[in-house]
């Protein structure tokens, strides 16, 4: 096409705009950052993950919180689970980490040998933050090589969580210190009396074992590896291959299909071994009556239980420490943030907070006993940190009992898997 | 292929250039400051696009390929490890799984879509009653077709004691759901995938189309039966579609993804067992979930590799089966 001379300058300029349009909105695309040199107010950015429940006790702290800091904004962002720490990876890897995140103690070693989390000790003997009050057992949560990477929001315990109304119908009343031999013929019981399998299937629960092992004196986890055998974990195995067999484990392909439900709430089984803070979830999904027994034992005594916990950490790279820990001490510390947050990360961690909240529901008011009676009864240890590469063991740990419950391996094929991938796991996070 | 247009070529083509008839032609140095001109208006006009390829495309791939040679946790500076990632690949049974299972969901997948999609674009290739409405309801599928919300529903659909299962069940099938079973998950997958044969359908149509109805009249009078007239006429006419569509599925099922992540389930996304345990789901999974990037890296590199082989064969193989008209050539 031809053009005359003028059409052509409308058309050069025409394109100018359009480009210098664009690099204008990429620019403005790129410069978010938010100072706080000038005392103005400061934005910290707080992320975890959980779903909407979470999210309003949390938006309402949050308030209470810009309100009592005006000079504190506090921005939030959520994901279930195993896309948050996907998201906070990336991030963290682009050098734009969330300043404050909800953490865990599987992560707790691989961030803190990536120099990913911020030392809050300064902040502590700064003033800024306390570490006093917190209920005994999480005094020293999140410490390593003398860091303190995190405070415990909340504590939690494995449990047994059982269907109150198969368990009755059977006539099967579990009672602390019961023994495996007593929890195997329980589960007799309840399927013969009932039709329904006893248990959903621990041998993919990673936690679990490590309950087991903890009652012979080992843990699923030293510092740097795997605290038991191959052989340990071929016998746990060969052993749960039998009683899935028999039915009284849940099929597990039934199990698969009725997720995320889980597959007590589902009707599928009378008990399964989980965080005794998700008694909240199955109340939710499941329409029978819910309730969290003790942990079978091999002496009549020893459980192996220890308090696990989500803990609030800092970033390292954030350009606002002394604001975090304000942030981290406040959620940590203020009973009307307690009130407000009840029991959905478990048990309040530090006393103001256990104080100020009184559980009324029934299921709050049954976690909060069970978690006195355990503290009580003297059961509880200390909880061994999780080495780097932790959680890609335990999804392996979980995908390979899977395999092998549907028949896709044998539990020596299996376990001969989970050990060569635990070691290029622990070997890629060293 | 012929051209059964209605109007004939040449109309269509573009009036020949002016030769700048009235006005006497500019000067050399002139006219060469214009073209410059429109060069520079059409590079700026270009630029987004240049910028955000460099920026989001070649940036990363070449990022990529250098990640392919290294140790790299997201954290930490990639270390260079030469080949370890391929050697390591190699001998990683997972990655050996997601190869054959991908291969596997490839082969049966690509060739059943491909005969639903020429199915039905032959039943809607004749005019009835109610065309467009058959047209539109068999595309739109696949508009919806990546969408997270069909990858759940059809998982929903394919549990136990679900439609799936009971209309089996009418027949004396007892298999049971099909997704929390490792035998059965890959077919819940292939089955979606099939049920997306709306875009090489109407390929297809498109295809069925230009096939001259001559061809047909005189194949009838010589008493070719149907079958007969789709074997010898309608299938070498369409080869060239057929081709593109091959093609193009077949790359696009290399490359399977989400309705794969968001079927395979909820504690190990890519299936029970790794049943849909697909080429990039693995990529993932080393990338995202357990930091290694360097392996997810050539991990991609190697899906390109094996996705440009294949087609190169494809390509070689079309000399065999695919018909041109000569002219159009």
């Amino acid at each position: 096409m031809r053009t005359s001379r003028h059409v052509e300058r409308r058309s050069f300029l025409k394109a100018a705009g359009a480009s210098l349009a664009t690099v204008g909105l990429t620019a403005a695309g790129c410069g978010g950052t938010s100072g706080s040199a000038g005392g103005g107010p400061v934005t910290i950015r707080y992320a975890w993950w959980g779903a909407d429940d979470r999210a309003k006790r949390i938006n309402e702290s949050i308030a209470l919180f810009e309100k009592k800091y005006p000079k504190i904004k506090v921005k939030t962002d959520f994901q279930p689970y195993l896309d948050f720490w996907k998201k906070f990876n990336t991030q963290a890897a682009g050098g734009n980490p969330p300043d404050v995140i909800q953490n865990a103690v599987t992560f707790l070693r691989k961030y803190a040998a990536r120099n990913v989390l911020l030392d809050l000790r300064p902040q502590v003997e700064a003033g800024n933050l306390s570490t006093d009050n917190f209920r005994s057992g999480l005094e020293k949560f999140a410490e390593i090589d003398g860091k303190l990477l995190g405070l415990p929001v909340g504590s939690n315990s494995m449990g047994y969580i059982i269907d109150e109304k198969l368990y009755d119908k059977a006539g099967v009343t579990p009672e602390p210190g019961w023994t495996w031999d007593e929890w195997y013929a329980g589960m007799r019981k309840i399927k013969s009396r009932t039709g329904v399998a006893g248990d959903s299937g621990p041998h993919s629960i990673m936690y679990y074992y490590d309950l087991r092992l903890r009652q012979q004196g080992k843990a699923f986890f030293t510092e740097d590896g795997l605290g038991f055998t191959e052989s340990d974990l071929t016998a746990e195995w060969t052993e749960a291959m039998k009683h899935i067999r028999s039915g009284l484990f849940t099929s597990p392909k039934r199990a698969d299909q009725v997720k995320p439900k889980s597959a007590t709430a589902a009707g599928l089984s009378a008990g399964e071994f989980t965080w005794d803070n998700f008694t909240v979830r199955y109340a939710a999904e499941g329409k029978s009556s819910y309730g969290i027994a003790p942990i079978p034992t091999t002496d009549g005594k020893k459980t192996g239980q220890y308090l696990g916990s989500l803990m609030l950490s800092g970033t390292a790279r954030t350009k606002h420490p002394k604001e975090v820990a304000t942030f981290i001490d406040f959620m940590v510390h203020d009973p009307e943030v307690g009130r407000i947050m009840g029991y959905d990360r478990g048990v309040l961690s530090t006393t103001e907070q256990f104080e100020a909240f009184e559980p009324t529901d029934r299921v709050s008011k049954q976690i909060a006993a069970y978690e006195t009676r355990i503290a009580e009864t003297g059961v509880l240890e200390p909880i061994t940190p999780h080495p780097a590469g932790a959680d890609v063991v335990e999804s392996a740990f979980l995908r390979l009992a899977t395999e092998m419950s549907l028949d896709k391996a044998s539990p020596g094929e299996a376990v001969e898997k989970f050990f060569t991938e635990a070691k290029t796991a622990f070997t890629a996070n060293a | 292929m012929t051209y059964t247009g209605h109007a004939p070529p040449e109309a269509r083509a573009d009036p020949p250039a002016a030769t700048g008839g009235r006005r006497p032609p500019p000067r050399p140095a002139a006219r060469r400051s214009v073209a410059n001109r429109e060069n520079l208006a059409g590079y700026l006009f270009m630029s987004p696009w240049i910028a955000g390829f460099l920026l989001l495309t070649a940036g990363p791939m070449a990022a990529s390929l250098y990640f392919a040679f290294t140790d790299y946790n997201l954290f930490d500076a990639p270390q260079w490890v030469g080949l370890k990632n391929f050697t390591d690949m190699f001998a990683d049974p997972r990655w050996q799984k997601s190869v054959e299972v991908t291969v596997k969901y490839v082969l049966i997948g690509t060739p059943l879509k491909l005969v639903a999609a020429l199915g039905v674009a032959l039943l809607l290739a004749q005019s009835r009653r109610g065309q467009s409405f058959y047209r539109a309801a068999f595309y739109a599928p696949s508009l919806i077709g990546a969408s997270v919300s069909v990858a759940i529903v059809w998982r929903a659909i394919f549990t136990e004691d679900a439609v799936v299962d009971r209309a089996q069940r009418l027949f004396g099938m007892n298999v049971g759901g099909w997704v929390g079973d490792p035998d059965w998950i890959l077919y819940a997958l292939v089955a979606l995938t099939v049920w997306q044969f709306g875009a090489p359908m109407v390929i297809f149509l498109a295809g069925l189309k230009q096939v001259p109805r001559e061809l047909y009249e005189a194949a009838e009078m010589d008493g070719a039966g149907p079958w007969r007239r789709f074997w010898n006429i309608t299938l070498p006419m369409i080869s060239p579609v057929l081709f593109f569509n091959v093609l193009l599925e077949t790359i696009h099922s290399f490359q399977i993804f989400g309705s794969a992540y968001i079927l395979g389930g909820q504690g190990n996304p890519c299936g029970p067992a790794d049943a849909t345990l697909v080429y990039t789901c693995y990529l993932y999974q080393q990338g995202f979930e357990n930091s290694r990037m360097g392996f997810a890296s050539a991990m991609a590199w190697m899906l390109l590799i094996a996705v440009g082989l294949v087609t190169a064969v494809l390509f070689r193989s079309q000399k065999r089966w695919v018909h041109y008209e000569e002219n159009a050539r």
